[in-house]
């Protein structure tokens, strides 16, 4: 997929890949590419600011910790960042089924898979 | 991050870590914090693309694609690419430090004209007009000023003093405010395009050649007039002058502490 048409939703694609646990950086790209069977490449250097914008609107949180003999910085959703998920998957799913409609074809999925309870697609 | 040597291979990854360090823009804690977590993603790359079956020159170049230009790290035009913006900033930063210190300056001269007004007396700071160079009516407004003058000639020394000494004031506090602006905006402005848009220690050298070149003018002046004037009025420009002195000493300690900063470990 166009890395131009990822950036649009990357915010909601970061917040669903921590919501299945926290990672750093490499585990979000790892997770997301792996989630998505490859589809969703993009200059992973990208992810950085995103993750750094989610965590000054507090829908993240980071700390540092040292995994597998390295300094890494792990991110993990915050209880705002849970609610945004909900609020931004469902409206994903509001989207994708009128366009599917509209092209005829079956509704899409939520992005990712469902992370919350009461979140389908 | 090593130096390379001619001895040193070149490292895809160190080189990209180099070129982000120098893109990247925000307080030092930021830019520290950015720079381990890219490394370290960088790391994981490269062992991935090893156990992959990858050379280690092969995994450090496929990490370094796969992550894209420095600037998708940096998420926004880096502040070194804006060197207008880097330099207006700097150049600010230098007028409210020499500005600010220079107003300073005046103010402490202030402070050192009210101790020579206690030891040599208010002629000692300023001469009186020739005669003939004012008028009945300036000396009835100097007298109806200050009350407490009997002569012409005292209460235009009282109300040329008083003027010096309330200037000075407003100058110190001018400078004050200024050096509060600089102090805050420098804070504030941590971004390594701003910190490199001039050579280290430039606000520091320029202050302190301003400050000397002052100190000369006005102690010149101060022995001059001492020596024609018999010091009568030689107090404003000895004031001034052993102010100026502070501040040339205050912007050379300063500069030597800015370059002993910049200076390679």
């Amino acid at each position: 997929m166009r890395s131009e048409r990822l950036k649009g939703h990357l915010d909601l694609l970061l917040l669903s890949v921590l919501s299945r646990g926290p990672g750093h950086g490499y585990e979000v790209i790892t997770r997301l590419r792996d989630r998505s069977d490859g589809a969703f490449e993009l200059p992973e250097g990208t992810v950085y600011p995103a993750l750094h914008r989610l965590e000054e609107a507090g829908l993240l949180a980071s700390a540092w910790n040292i995994v597998s003999g390295r300094r890494r910085r792990i991110y993990r959703l915050t209880l705002a960042g849970e609610t945004a998920l909900a609020e931004q998957s469902q409206q994903w799913s509001e989207f994708s089924g009128s366009v599917g409609r509209v092209l005829g074809t079956p509704a899409a999925v939520s992005p990712l898979r469902p992370a919350l309870p009461g979140v389908t697609a | 991050m090593s130096p390379r040597t001619p001895d040193t291979p070149a490292d895809p990854v160190e080189d990209y870590l180099d070129r982000l360090f120098v893109t990247l823009s925000g307080s030092p804690r930021q830019v520290r914090h950015t720079l381990a977590e890219v490394e370290a993603h960088l790391r994981d790359a490269v062992a991935e693309g090893v156990a992959a079956g990858l050379t280690e020159p092969e995994a450090q170049a496929q990490a370094v694609a796969r992550m894209g230009p420095v600037q998708g790290v940096t998420g926004r035009r880096p502040a070194l690419t804006r060197p207008s913006l880097a330099l207006v900033r700097r150049l600010a930063l230098t007028a409210a430090l020499i500005g600010g210190a220079g107003f300073l300056a005046v103010g402490v001269a202030g402070v050192f004209a009210r101790l020579l007004l206690t030891v040599k007396g208010n002629e000692f700071l300023t001469a009186p007009w020739p005669a003939g160079t004012y008028t009945r009516a300036d000396c009835a407004r100097w007298l109806a000023g200050n009350p407490g003058t009997h002569s012409c000639v005292t209460a235009m020394l009282a109300d040329h003093v008083g003027d010096f000494l309330l200037q000075a004031t407003a100058a110190g506090l001018l400078g004050l405010i200024a050096l509060a602006a600089y102090l805050t905006l420098r804070q504030r402005w941590q971004d390594r395009g701003t910190l490199t848009a001039l050579p280290a220690g430039t606000a520091e050298a320029l202050g302190a050649a301003l400050a000397a070149l002052a100190a000369v003018v006005c102690l010149g002046q101060a022995v001059n007039t001492e020596m024609v004037q018999h010091g009568v009025g030689a107090g404003e420009a000895w004031s001034l002058g052993a102010a100026a002195v502070v501040a040339a000493v205050a912007f050379m300690l300063a500069l030597r502490r800015a370059l002993r900063r910049a200076a390679p470990a």
